[in-house]
């Protein structure tokens, strides 16, 4: 009987003390509702516009790894351009399926990314960024003027690399409906998050956090800065190559104007940056901002005023940088806290409570 | 047994020569005070030990391996922490989080290097801070929290730049308390301190340096007695008398 009561007592402490958190709920409910879109929207220029957002939103969480070490990289382009261009080579050339050539591209993006940041990473200041820009600049005027390049691989110069298409071939990464390239490109951009929000609680994240708000300060507590940005550098690189093959299998066709030009460098930027680029959820918000805008605005206005979401992006830039210089995430952030607490938690509280009074009356009744 | 040794450090910024063949030796569980008027090449020497500049020559030895060609992360893990005079915390995360990054020097994962934290925050009477983020902090919790991470990476030799410095005269003296129950714990200190007050009370050892050398070195009384010190730090016409 005795025992019978202190187990209850125990079950309903360790059940009720910890009130559950607001913040799964919502994130699992926008994944939610992003997984049934398909289902109401059939309009496959409407996807096409969703798939842009977790593109986007998916290189600029890769992007915001090396943010988090206090590095702003202008040339993440060059990475998508190597991703790409090596699984669609492996594809046409080998008949290698991307979904192994994207493996290939991401470890070789990863050991470029060591090249690129192992000198840039020991210096301080805009090297990193100057770095960047003149490698991704460099290799796409090397491979637009390239016909056939080192080891006789042919790089097709300007024209860009056609991928073969195959009809419905899952097996090659080609699909013909939006669909499956919407739900691959939301797990990639769910995994890229998550595996950002993992990082950012483990000793990397801590060391990264540690590097860019004072670097002497993280060096004295033992923090290889060269070593820890290097490795932010390494993953931010792989993922962005992973996310070069989709670009090529989603359009079907890479060039080197498109894949690796300063544009898509800057977009991927722009994204991070206005959503907060040294945070998890930044860079995702910013491309549910700006992605979407961009597209429509080239679509609807495009013809009349060419370039004219380029002047908007430039425009949102310089709002974010005067009045949110640490980007959208952080008042957000803020904004839904003071939520959770007027709304959420005296909720929580109550049925905490509520549950265990009623766990509590059961021994008592029985006794 | 010296734990740190310090042989013929030299080191010139451009024509201006800042340290001069300076020679020190810390016996282990010390507390040795690196005092001088402004110039005299304290922080070079302070900077030369924790890796921060490289000396022009010269040696410093600890616990028998030159530190020479360290880089900072490196003599972290070898046992030496050090703070800064003007405070670097990290002014975007909690205090808690501040103090982890130093601990996870020793822990080998998170949950490890959270407890470690907490024990040390709890040690210096500073968990209540723990959630407050680095820039809502005052002057002295920011040295505080400078000492908190610092003995978070478990030194054996903590090297102290002006951690009295900006300090009222009550926290001055909650900070000598607290050193001392550092050094108690087996912590060997080098304090570099302008407070002559401060250093006198706190210190074993104090070398006195001028001009980038060395001019006296002694006890706390030895030094405060010393005509040559009386003539660095007020002038020729005090010494006299």
């Amino acid at each position: 009987m005795n025992k019978q009561a202190t187990g209850s007592v125990s079950e309903a402490s360790a059940g009720g003390g910890r009130p559950l958190s607001l913040d799964w709920l919502v994130i699992g409910a926008i994944v939610f509702l992003f997984l049934i879109v398909p289902l109401f929207l059939r309009n496959p220029y409407y996807l096409h516009i969703f798939v842009l957002v977790f593109f986007f939103a998916y290189l600029g969480t890769a992007w915001s790894l090396v943010g988090m070490a206090g590095q702003l990289s202008l040339g993440h382009a060059a990475l998508v351009g190597i991703g790409g261009y090596t699984s669609t080579l492996l594809f046409m050339d080998l008949g290698v399926t991307p979904w192994m050539g994207m493996w290939v591209g991401a470890i070789f993006c990863a050991i470029v990314g060591v090249i690129i940041g192992y000198p840039a990473f020991r210096l301080r200041g805009p090297y990193f960024a100057l770095t960047s820009i003149a490698f991704a600049e460099i290799l796409r005027i090397y491979v637009e003027n390239t016909e056939v390049g080192p080891f006789g691989i042919p790089l097709r110069a300007a024209m860009g690399l056609l991928v073969p298409l195959k009809g419905h071939a899952p097996g090659v990464f080609q699909f013909d409906s939006k669909e499956p390239y919407y739900y691959i490109a939301l797990a990639m951009m769910c995994a890229a998050v998550f595996l950002s929000f993992l990082i950012n609680r483990t000793r990397i994240g801590f060391y990264l956090a540690a590097i860019r708000s004072d670097q002497d300060a993280a060096e004295s507590l033992g923090v290889n800065s060269t070593k820890y940005k290097l490795i932010a550098m390494v993953i931010s690189c792989f993922l962005t190559a992973l996310g070069g093959t989709f670009y090529a299998q989603y359009f079907r066709y890479i060039n080197p104007d498109r894949a690796m030009g300063i544009g898509i460098s800057i977009e991927i930027a722009l994204v991070g940056v206005v959503g907060g680029w040294q945070t998890v959820l930044g860079p995702t918000i910013g491309s549910i901002l700006l992605s979407p805008s961009g597209e429509l605005v080239r679509a609807y206005l495009g013809g009349t005023y060419a370039g004219l979401h380029l002047f908007l992006y430039g425009l949102l830039l310089m709002v974010v940088i005067l009045f949110l210089p640490q980007g959208l995430n952080n008042p957000l952030m803020r904004a839904f806290r003071r939520l959770e607490a007027k709304v959420w938690r005296p909720r929580v509280i109550e049925k905490v409570v509520a549950q265990e009074a009623t766990k509590g009356d059961k021994p008592e009744r029985r006794g | 047994m010296a734990i740190l040794e310090v042989e013929k450090l030299n080191k010139s910024f451009g024509g201006l020569v800042a340290v001069n063949n300076f020679d020190m030796s810390v016996e282990e569980g010390d507390i040795m005070g690196l005092i001088g008027p402004n110039g005299a090449g304290k922080t070079t020497v302070f900077n030369m030990v924790a890796c921060f500049y490289s000396p022009d020559s010269g040696r410093v030895i600890f616990q028998g391996r030159n530190l020479v060609g360290m880089k900072p992360y490196q003599i972290c893990e070898l046992g030496i922490a050090r703070t800064f005079q003007v405070t670097k915390p990290f002014v975007n995360n909690t205090v808690l989080e501040n103090v982890m990054v130093g601990t996870f020097c020793r822990a080998g994962n998170t949950r490890e290097a959270r407890r470690k934290a907490l024990e040390i925050l709890e040690a210096l009477e500073f968990s209540e801070y723990k959630d407050v983020p680095g820039h809502e902090l005052t002057t002295v919790d920011h040295k505080r929290l400078e000492l908190a991470r610092a003995l978070a990476t478990q030194p054996k030799l903590l090297l102290l730049d002006e951690a009295m410095a900006g300090l009222n005269p009550t926290e001055n003296l909650r900070l000598l308390d607290l050193l001392r129950k550092i050094r108690d714990r087996g912590i060997t200190l080098v304090v570099v301190e302008h407070d002559m007050k401060a250093v006198m009370t706190l210190c074993e050892r104090i070398i006195l340096m001028d001009r980038g050398g060395k001019l006296v070195e002694g006890t706390p009384e030895q030094v405060a007695h010393d005509p040559k010190a009386i003539t660095a730090y007020l002038g020729e016409e005090y010494a006299a008398t």
